[in-house]
């Protein structure tokens, strides 16, 4: 059985068909990447998943049952971890504290929110700003901040937008380095990013949207010589 | 030990040190009068702490403050005009009341930020102010109520104050040093993270909303048993300036800044009274300041005195907050 399957979700804004009719399924411990261009609907998927949005039509199963409707944080909680397009953090609270405050709410004790907290500290190499208030760090060290805070809890499927973003070669590479281990201990990854190499050295399952619509879904070979993504990525005239 | 909870614990410590200094007024000083200006100072402290949790520490700028220390106020009162009950049942019937109304308010006001929740809140506080001016058969309109004094002796009533604040001030600080603290400090940085690392933000926001609305209840309880009237100048919105301006100057999100901060806004209303309103004025120009060259308040400006002087700030420039968006 699937962990997560979106059955034909329709979002809209005002005549804008954001998504139009995407079923995806997902099986637990999936390292997936979703590429697509600009505009093509990739967060705003993530926004139902995550309960940030609600569908204008369609269903979203997690764990076996929907969750269209539930609080962000329940579905937070049911093992959905987001890490945001645009990095979202505790500004006023430290890089230890935004980790642990991320621990306690996934129903860490706050001693084993601490103890985990300072472990992902030293692995992110965050150390130098350890208590150093959220709102202050580095573009690239809030990434990683908000990064680790996914790892706080147990996810069961971390949903990653953007993640390599503005990050310097060598975090990256923590961070890749990082999330093998994760899913080597069972985590499951969707993985939004224009940055194809590293997408691929991670994966080989890819799905392509465009348009608000799944084009194609498969290995990497199979996706990037699909004619629809590469329509999508170079435009009408490439195939006509 | 985590920086949410050292910088609590200082802020805490320093808190218990001024209280300490207040309990000793009534050694030095007899005048009633000076003793009533320091009860009423304790009732502004109350109301600035109050206020603090929900604008300091969880983000929600609710223009609602005395609109619960009136609701405490005529909790009691009318429970002593019309029932003829004792404080000892009329103020834990303002405590639960104001709650009860502050959970109403917070549940409903949830989804709101920004200025839509500082207008419904200032609607909500002027609809509870009008109504308790014309509902005259149960509040008396403007006369207000004659409530009975909780005690004659006016050391008695101070202590009793005193042990109001410094209970309020212990609860909030295990209220911030356990997990609630935290969510509530993540909810005010960002909602949407908040919820996204399992947080429930209605429940947690609607919390604050109550704790807050309980504490001003029951300082508006005590203040009335103090002045011996019930009145709807108690939720007057220039007396909403007035709590506002004590956590601006004293220091917005910090355990130490609004107890101090009410404490110097009643003196320096106090003083400037002869003038009348006039002295919004001043207090309008101060936060104006405060806001534009010293965010942190009072408390600010003496920590990074002390840093500089002593600590880490010695070994490098004072640290700069850097603003949203950069
Ligand atoms: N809240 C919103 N209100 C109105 N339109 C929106 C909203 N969110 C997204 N959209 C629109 O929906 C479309 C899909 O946006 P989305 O953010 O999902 O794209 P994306 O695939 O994540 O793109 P990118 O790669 O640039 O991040 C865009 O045209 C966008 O303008
Ligand atoms: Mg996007």
């Amino acid at each position: 059985m699937s962990l997560l399957r979106f059955e034909n979700v329709h979002k809209a804004f005002g005549g804008l068909k954001a998504l139009d009719g995407v079923s995806i399924s997902l099986e637990a411990g999936c390292m997936t990447g979703l590429i697509g261009p600009n505009g093509s609907g990739k967060t705003t998927l993530l926004n139902v998943l995550s309960g940030n949005l609600a569908p204008d039509q369609g269903d979203v199963i997690f764990d076996g049952r929907s969750i269209v409707g539930l609080q962000p944080s329940a579905i937070a909680r049911r093992g959905v971890g987001r890490m945001f397009q645009i990095t979202r953090l505790f500004r006023r609270l430290s890089t230890l504290d935004n980790l642990v405050t991320s621990g306690c709410a996934f129903g860490l004790s706050f001693h084993d929110a601490l103890d985990r907290a300072e472990r992902l500290i030293e692995e992110l190499e965050l150390t130098a700003v350890h208590d150093e208030d959220g709102g202050n760090l580095s573009g690239g060290q809030q990434k990683l901040l908000e990064f680790g805070s996914v790892f706080m809890g147990a996810p069961k499927i971390a949903v990653l937008d953007e993640p390599f973003a503005a990050i310097h070669p060598h975090m990256r590479e923590v961070m890749v380095r990082f999330i093998r281990e994760r899913h080597a201990e069972g985590h499951g990854f969707l993985i939004v990013s224009h940055d194809l190499p590293v997408v691929l050295g991670l994966t080989d399952d890819l799905i392509a949207m465009n348009a608000g619509q799944v084009v194609a879904r498969g290995d990497a070979d199979t996706v990037l010589h699909d004619p629809l993504v590469i329509e999508a990525y170079l435009g009408e005239t490439a195939v006509s | 030990m985590n920086a949410s909870h050292l910088r609590t614990r200082r802020e805490f410590l320093v808190s218990l040190v001024f209280l300490a200094a207040v309990a000793a007024v009534p050694l030095f000083v007899t005048s009633g009068y000076l003793l009533g200006i320091v009860i009423v100072a304790m009732y502004y402290a109350l109301l600035a702490i109050a206020w603090n949790l929900l604008a300091g520490y969880t983000g929600q700028f609710s223009l609602a403050p005395t609109a619960f220390a009136m609701i405490g106020a005529y909790g009691t009162g009318m429970a002593s005009y019309h029932f003829g009950l004792p404080p000892a049942v009329g103020v834990p019937i303002a405590i639960l009341v104001s709650a009860v109304i502050g959970m109403g308010l917070g549940r409903i006001v949830v989804p709101l930020r920004g200025p839509y929740l500082a207008l419904t809140t200032i609607a909500f506080a002027e609809i509870v102010r009008h109504v308790a001016r014309n509902a005259h058969e149960y509040t008396r309109g403007d006369f207000g109520m004659s409530v009975p004094l909780i005690s004659s002796d006016r050391v008695m009533a101070f202590y009793l104050m005193l042990a109001l604040l410094v209970a309020v001030q212990v609860g909030l600080y295990f209220l911030l040093r356990s997990h609630a603290g935290l969510y509530l400090q993540a909810i005010r940085d960002d909602e949407t993270a908040a919820a996204g690392r399992g947080i429930n933000v209605i429940f947690w926001k609607t919390v604050a909303f109550t704790v807050s609305g309980a504490i001003c209840g029951f300082a508006g309880a005590m203040y009335v048993h103090f002045s011996g009237l019930a009145s709807p100048d108690i939720g007057h919105i220039f007396e909403t300036g007035l709590v506002l301006a004590s956590v601006v100057i004293g220091g917005i999100g910090t355990m130490i800044g609004p107890l101090v901060g009410g404490f110097i806004v009643q003196f320096a209303a106090e003083g400037f009274r002869e003038f009348g309103l006039r002295h919004m004025l001043v207090f309008a120009a101060m936060v104006i300041l405060f806001v534009r060259f010293f965010r942190q308040g009072l408390w600010g400006l003496v920590k990074n005195a002390w840093d500089r002087l002593f600590g880490q700030g010695a070994a490098r420039p004072a640290r700069q907050v850097k603003e949203a968006g950069e």
